[in-house]
């Protein structure tokens, strides 16, 4: 559980800034014009954690293989997106004006989630690099002493 | 450091007899190299016996009740269960990745990222076996030789 925490607050802060560059990018698309109050600072906050929600129940003790691992993703992008359609639209999502933005927020979580996993990839990648140095190091040591 | 080699009988027994004036951290690492170049574990396949060296183990796997051990190409059944074989081969070159996998360094040809924090062993002979993200602090500190 402990891990579960660390990696969803990892997560949390990496969501809550590319949700502030979706705001930025779709509101200067979309409505251009718009005015907000300082509550707007709130929302990267709150949609960022209700899109961390999924990501702390879906744990298992199991472990999974890297094929189970992105099928578990993919059940959590949905539940994510399904999350803030009800939130933002309610029951009102299949009204004619709230199509475009349902759609946009949709394109914009999937891709604010590939980013994330990029990200925590990429971290991945330089950790992965930094223990296989490591190993490396490792084994000539106990083969040459 | 002189070194003798001495050729015995083969009715007794091989013995390693290291003559220092202190047991320094030098004599310690070749205690430690000596150690784990040696031992062996008894195993069964199709219900015959055998003597597997350390050495040539390149991880332990418990599935439900049952504990495997996996060589190059070969896999073995053993009666421990792995808790034992972690104290068995404790301070030698095999570490804890997951609940229910040691492995042994040594056979580890690289690391790669998996999803969720955890990360891949990609073994000698092809094979790739999962460190959980639980274990992943432990793999470093050990690859550092901070913790043994």
């Amino acid at each position: 559980m402990k891990e579960r925490i660390t990696d969803t607050m990892r997560n949390f802060f990496i969501v809550v800034t590319l949700i502030n560059a979706a705001m930025l990018v779709l509101g200067a698309i979309l409505r251009p014009d718009q005015q907000f109050g300082y509550e707007a600072f709130a929302y990267p906050i709150i949609y960022g954690f209700i899109t961390s929600i999924p990501g702390l129940f879906m744990g298992t003790s199991k472990e999974m293989s890297v094929a189970q691992a992105v099928i578990r993703e993919i059940i959590q992008l949905m539940l994510i997106i399904v999350a803030l359609l009800v939130i933002m639209f309610g029951g009102n999502i299949a009204n004619k004006d709230n199509i475009i933005p349902a759609i946009s927020v949709t394109v914009s979580v999937i891709i604010v989630f590939v980013l994330v996993n990029l990200i925590s990839w990429g971290l991945d990648k330089r950790t992965a690099e930094k223990m296989t140095a490591d190993l490396e190091a490792y084994q000539r040591k106990n083969m040459n002493f | 450091m002189e070194i003798r080699i001495l050729k015995i009988d083969e009715t007794k027994n091989e013995y390693i007899e290291i003559g220092c004036h202190k047991t320094d951290t030098r004599v310690q690492d070749i205690v430690r190299f000596i150690k784990n170049r040696q031992g062996s574990i008894e195993a069964v396949r199709e219900e015959q016996h055998y003597q597997l060296p350390i050495t040539d183990i390149y991880y332990i796997e418990a599935v439900d009740d049952k504990t495997f051990i996996y060589l190059k190409g070969d896999c073995f059944e053993t009666r421990k269960r792995l808790y034992e074989f972690e104290e068995l081969l404790s301070g030698r070159e095999f570490g804890r990745i997951s609940k229910s996998v040691l492995v042994n360094l040594m056979k580890i040809s690289s690391i790669k990222p998996a999803l969720n924090g955890r990360f891949m062993c990609i073994l000698k002979n092809g094979e790739k076996v999962i460190i959980s993200r639980k274990y992943v602090s432990d793999i470093k500190e050990m690859l550092k030789g901070e913790k043994v």
